[in-house]
């Protein structure tokens, strides 16, 4: 009964904070996405599906829609993979220390606000004329490219700065994943004289299936919700809104258009996404074993 | 225990109520007034100045001023307006949330003979954005203009050997751009007109618009570009970029480390569009000099004829919910004087909304540089009673895809940005 009465204690606060927080919020925007609502405005009407219907037909959803799939499926492949990959030759260090000292290089980069370093990429690594990137490639005698502003390549820019700067979280995760699997499955394998990469592929990433479920749920969601790159690295969404995603589409709908009930419609929409990529992955990453 | 938890709680109540009260300050029969204005040094130091003048003849007022970076203050503005509660008594508003607010009961109306006074010594284009409802829903404070003043690199033209770098005509203006425009990226870029920025494009296109004897404004709520002026005034714009080659489409596309003003400064501009404001960065960011090194002159009208539009700038308006409505009336109509006004037009380098401002030797003697612009005051058109934001959006969005290639023709161009233009007022 004790033990009832603290389970109780720790968990209702919890749920307090999410029923305020997270699940109210969701029914209160599909409420709101019902309305024509504008906060300035003295005549807010119900208008029923109206705000949906009118998603089908608004090229610039599309347009977002595309972009941010894009988007996502690059980044959270080359995410991972890159992570992944990363992880693995950390862990052949015997050293911890020397291990930690990689594990932090690649971190270093998610410390910093996102929009400082965006603010960096923004103002010394990308401009056309003295960027970082453009001197290396003026000095191969090579043209320069307008990384932010060419609408061919702008996507590709913001895929590049997004995996540099979120890469370090997903090592530490599967680092974290590796280190947990138990040496003596490996002494097994190096008694059969087994090869790295087919102890990798049969023995490591099968056993990482459970960190794998979690980073990939975990990517997906905070990646089809980035907004501070795409806020501060390009103008105005870029040129024909070849930068223009979902997250970005919702803040100027809400906040510099005032069409709270439209936005709150796209943010349903993409809420909608979130949630049955979250359930294809869990359904397809489901594993049931046992160190 | 109990006692101990008894006497905590009551100490907690306590300080809860104390932190609950009313911020007014009754002690001593002194009422204070909170005023919210944007972090900007110079212009802080005015802000305190007037607000110090205000309580020396009044001092049973405190004006308690409260300074936020600009992005801040803009979300807590229109927040707190939005909410009608938690705001300032008074506050420093940009023209353009006017529209969304005046209508909407947020702001404190005007006496009527401030109004009045206000209606008939202030040009028309300062408030057209304040007015909502039969009334006055502020104090314009500047005279916001992008188009009629152009920055000039003295330094550049020199450089490239252009005898009159101060233009008298368009024609004149294009061809020497046209001489020193070097837009291959594996060189050091050289732009020699870049009006290729969020403001100018829409001004330049509107202006050329009225140039000819056109209008873009069919009623208050319905906007019309497929009109000849309209397409000959695209296409002068596109041509600009796409034929005479005289900048690129980096100030508004991104890509690029500074706005054009700043390129202007850094040496790779020999000439740009911009309000006045945009000289005091060359002056003390660049360290130039102006008039040796750059210059800020009138920018020649492309057919001859003066005529644009402005939209509403800097503003002082009073919060509806206020509790102490006489005294910031009585404030506002502190400020709209003509000494106090004088001293807040020079210290924020503000073009004056006030005609006997603007005319009066003190300012200009103190302004010079603005003199290119003092002249042709009088023949600015209000934009027009909708977000602005959106119309500038709108079209240099349209001129971004024609360079780009989006549209087969400028017919359709102008179709769809006239589609976009209405959608404003849905």
């Amino acid at each position: 009964m004790k033990n009832k009465k603290f389970v109780y204690g720790v968990m209702i606060p919890t749920l307090l904070h999410m029923t305020v927080f997270i699940i109210a919020p969701i029914f209160i925007g599909l409420f709101i996405s019902f309305w024509n609502y504008n906060p300035l405005s003295s005549d807010n009407s119900f208008i029923g599906l109206e705000n949906f219907i009118k998603l089908l037909s608004d090229a610039d959803f599309w347009k977002a829609t595309k972009n941010t799939f894009f988007f996502v499926f690059v980044t959270v492949f080359l995410n991972i993979g890159l992570s992944l990959m990363i992880a693995q030759l950390i862990s052949y260090f015997k050293s911890n220390k020397v291990r930690s000292f990689f594990r932090m290089i690649f971190f270093l980069p998610c410390i910093a606000p996102m929009v400082a370093s965006a603010v960096v990429f923004n103002r010394s690594i990308f401009p056309t004329t003295t960027g970082l990137l453009n001197m290396f490639i003026k000095a191969l005698g090579l043209s320069p490219i307008n990384w932010l502003g060419d609408q061919k390549v702008i996507m590709f820019s913001l895929i590049a700065y997004t995996i540099w700067v979120d890469i370090g979280y997903n090592i530490i995760l599967f680092s974290a994943g590796i280190d947990g699997i138990p040496n003596h499955i490996y002494e097994a394998a190096d008694l059969d004289n087994t090869s790295e990469w087919r102890k990798f592929t049969k023995m490591t990433l099968p056993l990482l299936s459970r960190t794998m479920q979690f980073v990939v749920v975990q990517t997906l969601i905070s990646h089809f919700q980035m907004f501070a790159q795409f806020s501060v690295m390009i103008t105005k969404d870029g040129p024909n809104n070849s930068g223009l995603v979902l997250s970005r589409y919702i803040y100027k709908q809400a906040f510099e258009y005032k069409n709270m009930g439209y936005a709150s419609a796209v943010s349903f929409v993409l809420f909608i996404i979130i949630m049955i990529f979250s359930l294809i992955e869990h359904r397809l990453n489901k594993s049931d074993w046992e160190y | 225990m109990k006692k101990i938890i008894s006497i905590l709680t009551i100490c907690f109540l306590a300080l809860c109520l104390v932190g609950c009260g009313s911020n007014d300050d009754k002690n001593d029969d002194v009422t204070t007034v909170t005023w919210w204005v944007h972090q900007e040094n110079s212009w802080n130091i005015a802000h305190q100045e007037l607000a110090d003048a205000y309580m020396a003849t009044h001092e049973n007022v405190k004006i308690e001023i409260e300074i936020f970076p600009y992005d801040d203050f803009e979300s807590k503005v229109q927040t707190s307006l939005i909410n009608g509660e938690g705001g300032a008594d008074i506050y420093e508003i940009w023209g353009g949330w006017g529209i969304d607010f005046a209508p909407t009961g947020a702001l404190l109306k005007l006496d009527d003979e401030l109004a009045n006074k206000i209606m008939a010594e202030s040009y028309a284009p300062t408030y057209g954005a304040l007015v909502a409802n039969g009334g006055l829903y502020g104090v314009p404070c500047e005279f916001n203009t992008e188009t009629g003043g152009l920055l000039v690199n003295y330094n550049v033209a020199k450089a490239n050997n252009i005898a009159n770098p101060v233009p008298a005509t368009w024609e004149e203006m294009i061809a020497n751009a046209k001489a020193v425009s070097q837009l291959d990226e594996t060189k050091d870029v050289l732009k020699g007109f870049d009006f290729v920025n969020w403001d100018s494009v829409p001004y330049l296109f509107l202006s050329m618009i009225l140039q000819q004897g056109g209008e873009y404004l069919v009623s208050d709520n319905e906007i019309n570009v497929n009109t000849e002026e309209a397409k000959t005034a695209f296409e002068t714009l596109t041509n600009l970029v796409l034929v005479d080659g005289v900048s690129n489409l980096e100030g508004l596309t991104g890509g690029s480390d500074m706005e054009g003003y700043q390129q202007l400064y850094a040496g790779r501009c020999l000439y740009v569009p911009r309000g006045p404001w945009s000289v005091a960065e060359g002056v003390n960011t660049f360290e130039l000099a102006l008039g040796e090194d750059f210059g800020y002159v009138e920018l020649p009208w492309w057919s001859g004829n003066v005529a644009y539009v402005v939209e509403n700038g800097w503003s002082i308006a009073g919060n509806a919910k206020t509790a102490h409505p006489e005294i910031v009336n009585d404030f506002l109509n502190f400020v709209y004087e003509d000494e106090n006004m004088l001293k807040l037009n020079v210290a924020c380098s503000q073009i004056p909304s006030k005609r006997s401002i603007a005319e009066s030797d003190e300012y200009v003697s103190q302004m010079e540089y603005v003199k290119p612009l003092l002249s042709i005051l009088d023949e600015a058109e209000f934009i027009g009673f909708f977000n602005t934001d959106r119309l500038k959006e709108a079209v240099n969005d349209a001129f971004v895809n024609y360079c780009l290639g989006e549209y087969a023709s400028v017919d359709d161009a102008l179709a769809d940005l006239n589609v976009t233009l209405n959608s404003i007022f849905e």
